[in-house]
């Protein structure tokens, strides 16, 4: 008998994780429909002055899609184990127990709520010739300084992706697969995203991916706005790390802001190795600071984009603020 | 009593032959019907009878045998021992000699031995394995150290990991001549570029870590603060940031060292981790030894002889890595002759013509071996003017004459075979053509710029076709290429052919013209249109008329990128050519920008249809004529919106009438059905995945079904006759409306309107955005004519679905695209930049890399769509060896190859005789390494498709009994062609493949066909062929040629539908399989892939093959696991 995760909240996620559900028409012919899944919602709330505000329970949020307010099914945060809420509004961890059928499913820990799955997208394109050595150590700081419980993947690109080294929690897999990086050719950053979000969105928990690059993009074929829409559906946050100057490629600082804020992540501009490293540094505060929620949307008839709303109810004098993503668009199956 | 125990026994072995007969005849209709693994149990029952029946278990070993299983020798060791009768001798001797193949291939020398005496007990006296016994060890190569480890080199130096020493060398030559040099900016001599100087740099650095490693070459830390620590760390170019300890960090110092550290894979993680853990740490440093052939001595510069190192010598001089290469791509035998014919200054002065066309030379006794043999040897001679029995000399002066012309010319001969050699190495026309193409000045030569330069005149001789007279075909005839040179509608190509031209009476002086044409890199269009319209008869029962090629070849400027729709639908009447024309003529005439995008739009999407249902034979061959006609008439003269929609929902109802499907589904439903292909129903379920896939594209593009336009049109046509409008089909056009973003740009809309290109796309979107039937229909206010006009707005929404279908059937794997950008279909241009009328040119991919764009998008017609989806898709291909890309210009090919044919049609015999070709092929080879006089048999076949260096080193493996190797040095498709002209030659080998083929054959020849199995495992051919419809054309693997990179090559490997053809008869898969499997394979093929150079398809073969071995292994897994689970039941 193997130690599995049980039944419950996780199991009902991982059903809706998998492969989905299949309708057939009277003919066996595949039927288009929406699939309604669970939403992994991540966000931070911080004060006036930009401080992270802690130790908020579940009680103190309202989450509305399209307006429409949602039942919570886990709340945790930062990296504290997720805690099940109960339909009267107690709450109780995540029950783990025995469970028959070793390898059946999608990839799951039983650790798998537990933490981020941090995927970082390095360039090691001919636009980072210079800065790719300086670069390399500040990404490898970040991996050490990273929390146990996070996952890491590093990925770099040039005109192509690749997978440096997986998801793991053990550290030095991550920084092997960072030194073994190559220098390559042209840049497909938006290409090399989209294909690192795919990844990460097939991972159960919460995830973000931090894009460090300095922006020039020369072989994607898809538009930045396209990939940060798959982002916020999926909801992952993307981080970016620029080691351009704003002003010197105003396109890409502004293409970098946009699908960072839309995501609930952050873009930084750190042009010198030390910025870079403070940057890699509010990431890590980031992380370690937010909280994390999921719910199963209730009945909403727009197959469109929905808006999703945090509300802190406990904040009567409105001083917070909530850095969310703000809404996504349900995806189609069959 | 006596007589009835004769009478019983006769009865009971009749019994038993009839059991017997009826066991194989069933066997038989289960393999026929695909069901391998059953008749497989069948004949596992029979061999496993008590007492053993020698016939049940010879049938099962040579089943286990056809199909690759890895049981195939325990069964024959089984066989073998049930054969004790006197008159069974002949059974053991092939049955042993068959073993002893096996054994070799397994490389099982012991079972050889035992074997071989078994053969020779049985009276066997062919084979021999005295040869394998006595066969001497290579002389180990003369060798040069290359300073530090292999794999940093390569990294470095961007080399494959996969290589073999022996192919180190050549493959750096190559990188150094291509990449290594550039022209300087201030004068005429070269310098080195960014690539080689980080390679000289990395030696620098590797020469400071070799001090380091000291005598016994090992980088050795054994503490944390030793003193070696200090010295390595500056050296890589970093620092411990924090004490010795669990805290240390290192961390760069010197940017420069760092990154050569970093790129060269230096195992810098381990080394801190070393320090973190204050444990020892040691990396081997030993120098590389790679084999330099004929030594380092002789290409060290004398002056440079008493010091410095080779590399050095050889990474500073590109003319010397040309040199290298050349002498490479020759055979041993051909170099050696070569060498001692010239000095080696002289051929480093041709080094560039060795290079690019020496590869197909060979000397052989002294003797060139000449394309077209004996009989060619006087064309030759008098060409050269010396006698190619004179191998060396003759050899010098293709080299040497004519800065390569005639060089290009030997290789262009070499690679083509038949009656085409024959008609040009006729003397007199031979040089009359050479004469043609060299001109007065031959420089500058084929083989000076980066890629050949002769491709046209490759492609000439590739597609030039000879009539059963002996004279060249010529599409029309002679007065139409007279007028078109003479009066050409853009002036005149050549001024000197122009004039000549009124004299010509014959065809060959029309291939003269063609010839002298293949010199030029621009204003050779009368060659591009004779080699498209020859294509274009190439399957035709009746060639086209004269007034037809002359209305094609006026015209091929416009609609060139349109005959490759011809080409593949050869039934196709002159008259409906001409209406196609006439059709994209009057589109083009359309004023109105968004009217005229919608109608070609419309139209070729139709057409594309069209193109695939005949491809599948949805469309029956009597209609396929009628069925375009009938579609073309719709589009001739629209003036509006509603007379477009009008013609497209006829045009879509003349198709679907044509391929004679029950009416009982909706439209939408049977198109997606249709180019799913037509599925039996036991392959329901490949079925169903492929419409899967395709519904899940067309939803994700957000495309409105056929069934809704159709309805939605029905319902607006009777709202004019007073009836309600029906709301539920409103609302959901308007929710599908909703969905429809505008591009997602970065762009102010004055920005993108002043760049332009897209703008035209953006009106169409937006022109869909603004629908609103509803109130249109209120606005109409009863006016019967303004409600039919109302239909008229479903116009743009139904050429992206047109468009989309097409979209969804080429899809490639993965469609990364098509899954995220919503609008890519509708985004397609028909139009592009304003004046450039990209209509009807081939499908561009546009607007990669702008990150202000939205996204990148297809422009021009429709006609190079899977190519231009496939080439969109490539980058997002993961590699997954370390430092490898994904290969563009090969990739796209490979993923239209697995894309375009479909297999439903295909029979379980029809990939077991592929399966028994490459079986065949193997088992020739590895018979060949003990048979010597069937080794020569055996190697002048494989010369009909593999050059001669390749032969040669595969011809040493056998010697060697290295059959394994040798084999990894041959692709599926030569395999296949050996074997093929094996059995033409040796109609009565009793071999157990060839016995298979020979029945295979017999029962079912016109499954069997040559053109039957062309079509069901043949590859599209858009460049070479001028089509996509795939066929096996049996070509020598191509180079790379200017204009196209590896593109012609990648169209001429034909082994990967082949291989897996094979593979899935040995995994017992269906055939309908095929559909689901080979995207899936291709994809991991090219993942795999790790090319040094755009003419590495080795490294393609080796993708190749692991994927097919990955397979295998996952499929018998799986097999094991449900035999456990399926054992484990029972008891």
């Amino acid at each position: 008998m193997k130690s599995y995760i049980k039944i419950g909240i996780i199991g009902a996620i991982i059903a809706c994780m998998g492969a989905g559900m299949w309708l057939y028409a009277q003919d066996d012919r595949p039927v288009f429909r929406v699939k309604v899944e669970l939403v992994v919602l991540g966000f931070t709330v911080t004060d006036n002055k930009g401080r992270y505000i802690n130790g908020l329970k579940h009680k103190d949020f309202r989450i509305l899609e399209d307006g429409i307010v949602q039942k919570v099914s886990t709340f945790a945060e930062g990296n504290k184990p997720p805690v099940q809420i109960m339909d009267d509004g107690s709450t109780q961890p995540i029950v783990m127990a025995n469970v028959e059928g070793e390898g059946k499913g999608p990839d799951v820990r039983s650790d798998a709520f537990v933490g981020t799955n941090v995927f970082v997208l390095f360039d090691t394109s001919n636009y980072m010739y210079r800065g790719f050595v300086y670069a390399s150590d500040a990404i490898a700081d970040f991996v050490r300084g990273l929390d146990r419980a996070d996952s890491i993947a590093v990925y770099t690109y040039s005109r192509n992706l690749s997978r440096a080294s997986g998801l793991s929690k053990d550290r030095g897999d991550a920084i092997v697969g960072l030194r073994k990086a190559v220098a390559g050719d042209d840049s497909a950053l938006y290409n090399s995203l989209l294909l690192t979000l795919r990844d990460a969105a097939k991972v159960p928990g919460r995830k973000v991916v931090i894009v460090f690059s300095n922006g020039p993009d020369n072989a994607s074929m898809v538009a930045p706005d396209d990939v940060r829409a798959v982002a916020e559906d999926e909801g992952i946050p993307i981080y970016v790390i620029s080691t351009n100057e704003v002003n010197k490629d105003q396109i890409s600082s502004g293409v970098f802001r946009r699908i960072s804020s839309r995501t609930g992540g952050k873009a930084y501009f750190a042009k010198t190795w030390q910025k870079q490293v403070e940057a890699f540094e509010n990431i890590r505060e980031d992380l370690g600071n937010s909280y994390s929620v999921t719910y199963y949307p209730q009945t909403n008839p727009n197959e469109g984009f929905r808006k999703i709303e945090v509300q802190v109810t406990s904040d009567i004098g409105k001083k917070y603020r909530v850095r969310a993503r703000p809404g996504y668009r349900p995806r189609g199956g069959f | 009593m006596k007589a009835f125990a004769s009478v019983l026994l006769a009865l009971l072995t009749f019994g038993s032959l009839c059991v017997a007969d009826d066991s194989a005849v069933r066997t038989r209709q289960m393999e026929r019907e695909g069901d391998a693994a059953g008749a497989r149990q069948l004949l596992l029952r029979a061999a496993q009878s008590s007492p053993p029946d020698a016939g049940a278990l010879t049938a099962y070993a040579e089943f286990l045998d056809r199909h690759r299983d890895p049981g195939v020798r325990p069964a024959y060791e089984k066989m073998l021992k049930s054969l004790t009768r006197p008159e069974d001798r002949g059974k053991v001797e092939t049955a042993a000699k068959r073993l002893l193949v096996l054994d070799l291939l397994e490389n099982d020398t012991a079972a050889m031995e035992r074997h071989f005496n078994e053969y020779k007990a049985s009276g066997g006296t062919q084979i021999s394995l005295d040869a394998l016994r006595g066969a001497q060890k290579p002389a180990p190569p003369l060798t040069a150290e290359i300073p530090g480890p292999l794999r940093s080199f390569s990294r470095m130096a961007a080399l494959s990991p996969d290589l073999s020493p022996a192919e180190l060398l050549p493959a750096l030559a190559r990188n150094v001549v291509t990449n290594g040099y550039q022209a300087s900016s201030g004068n005429e001599s070269l310098e080195p570029t960014e690539y080689l100087k980080l390679i000289i740099r990395y030696l620098s650095q590797v020469r400071e870590l070799e001090k380091l490693a000291g005598a016994d070459k090992t980088i050795k830390i054994e503490t944390c603060d030793s003193t070696q620590t200090g010295d390595l760390l500056r050296v890589l170019g970093y620092r411990m940031r924090g004490g010795c300890g669990s805290e240390v960090v290192l961390e760069t110092v010197n940017a420069t060292r760092a990154f050569l550290t970093i790129d060269s894979g230096f195992p810098l993680a381990q080394l801190e981790q070393s320090l973190r853990t204050n444990r020892p740490f040691s990396y081997d440093y030993k120098p590389t030894v790679v084999p330099v052939l004929y030594g380092k001595e002789f290409w060290t510069p004398a002056k440079e002889k008493q010091g410095g190192e080779f590399i050095d010598f050889f990474l500073s001089d590109p003319s010397l890595c040309r040199l290298y290469l050349g002498l490479s791509k020759l055979d041993r035998e051909t170099a050696d002759e070569l060498k001692k014919q010239m000095p080696a200054a002289r051929i480093k002065a041709f080094s560039h013509v060795l290079d690019f066309y020496g590869g197909m030379f060979q000397i052989r006794n002294g003797h060139a071996v000449v394309p077209g043999g004996a009989r060619a040897i006087t064309a030759w001679k008098e060409l050269s003017g010396t006698s190619p029995q004179d191998g060396p000399a003759f050899f010098e002066k293709l080299l040497t004459r004519d800065d390569g012309w005639m060089a290009s010319l030997y290789d262009a001969i070499s690679r083509i075979n038949g009656p085409v050699r024959d008609y040009l190495l006729e003397p007199k026309r031979f040089i009359r053509f050479y004469t043609a193409m060299k001109g007065r000045i031959t420089s500058p030569g084929p083989a000076r710029p980066v890629f050949r330069a002769n491709t046209d005149m490759m492609l000439l001789t590739q597609r030039l076709r000879v009539e059963p007279d002996g004279r060249a075909h010529i599409p029309g005839n002679m007065e139409v290429w007279k007028n078109l040179f003479i009066h050409h509608p853009h002036g005149k190509y050549d001024g000197k052919l122009t004039k000549a031209a009124v004299n010509w009476k014959e065809p060959d002086d029309l291939v003269e013209a063609l010839f002298a044409l293949c010199r030029k890199a621009v204003e050779n269009e009368p060659l591009k249109i004779y080699m498209a319209l020859s294509d274009l008869n190439r399957f035709r029962t009746k060639p086209l008329e004269p007034a037809t090629v002359d209305r094609l070849a006026r015209d091929y400027r416009l609609y060139a990128a349109q005959y490759s729709i011809f080409s593949e639908v050869p039934s196709l009447s002159d008259k409906t050519i001409i209406a196609y024309l006439d059709t994209a003529q009057s589109i083009s005439q359309i004023r109105d920008q968004a009217i005229r995008a919608d109608t070609a739009g419309m139209m070729q999407g139709l057409v594309g249809l069209w193109q695939i249902f005949c491809r599948q034979g949805s469309v029956q061959a009597a209609d396929v004529d009628a069925t375009m006609a009938g579609i073309l008439a719709e589009f001739g003269k629209t003036h509006n919106n509603r007379e477009l929609f009008d013609g497209g929902r006829n045009a879509t109802r003349i198709l679907l009438k044509a391929t004679h499907l029950p009416e009982d589904a909706s439209p939408q439903d049977r198109m997606v059905d249709l180019l799913a292909g037509s599925a039996r129903p036991a392959d329901s379920e490949s079925h169903r995945q492929v419409v899967q896939n395709m519904i899940q594209i067309f939803e994700s593009q957000r495309l409105i079904s056929l069934k809704t336009i159709f309805d939605l049109a029905d319902n607006l046509e009777n709202v004019t006759k007073g009836e309600r409008a029906n709301s539920a089909l409103m609302a959901k056009l308007a929710a599908k409306i909703a969905e429809i973003q505008l591009p997602r740009a970065s762009l102010s809309t004055v920005e993108k309107n002043a760049l332009a290109f897209g703008y035209w796309t953006e009106r169409h979107v937006e022109a869909q955005r603004r629908v609103n039937l509803r109130g249109s229909i209120d606005k109409a206010a009863n006016d019967p004519e303004k409600l039919k006009d109302i239909r008229g707005q479903l116009t743009p929404f139904l050429r992206d679905t047109l468009v989309g279908l097409n979209y969804i059937h080429y899809a490639p794997p993965g469609a990364q695209i098509l899954q995220t950008n919503p609008l890519f279909v509708r985004t397609h241009d028909f139009l592009g930049v304003q004046g450039t009328n990209q209509t009807w040119r081939a499908t561009e991919v546009f607007g990669t890399g702008w990150p202000s764009s939205a996204g990148g998008r297809l422009v021009g017609s429709l006609s190079g769509l899977p190519y231009a989806l496939a080439e969109s898709e490539q980058n997002f291909l993961v590699p997954s060896r370390e430092q490898a890309l994904i290969w563009g210009d090969l990739v796209p090919q490979m993923i239209l190859t697995a894309k375009v044919p479909r297999w439903w049609n295909v029979t379980p015999g029809q990939l077991h005789w592929v399966a028994l070709h490459l079986n065949q092929g193997e088992a020739l080879l590895a018979e060949s390494a003990i048979d010597p006089k069937e080794r020569a048999e055996v190697l002048d076949l494989l010369y009909l498709n593999a050059p001669p260096a390749r032969v040669n080193k595969v011809s040493d493996l056998l010697e060697q009994g290295n059959v394994r190797s040798a084999l990894e040095l041959v692709t599926p498709s030569e395999l296949y062609v050996l074997a093929q002209a094996w059995w033409a030659q040796n109609k009565d080998d009793r071999g157990v493949f060839s016995v298979e083929a020979r029945r295979l054959m017999a029962e079912t020849p016109d499954q069997f066909s040559t053109r039957a199995v062309s079509r069901a495992f043949g590859t599209p051919k858009p460049m070479l062929a001028n089509s996509y419809q795939p066929e096996l054309l049996n070509l020598r693997t191509f180079p790379t040629l200017m204009g196209f990179s590896s593109r012609i090559m990648a169209e001429s490997w034909e082994s990967n539908i082949l291989y897996y053809a094979a593979l899935a008869d040995e995994l017992n898969m269906q055939p309908s399989q095929l559909n689901v499997v080979v995207p899936q394979w291709t994809q991991a093929t090219v993942e795999k892939i790790f090319a040094t150079h755009l003419e590495d398809w080795p490294a393609l073969l080796r993708s190749l093959r692991l994927v097919g071995d990955e397979v295998r292994i996952k499929a018998r897994k799986q097999l094991a696991a449900a035999s456990d689970q399926k054992a484990s039941l029972q008891e």
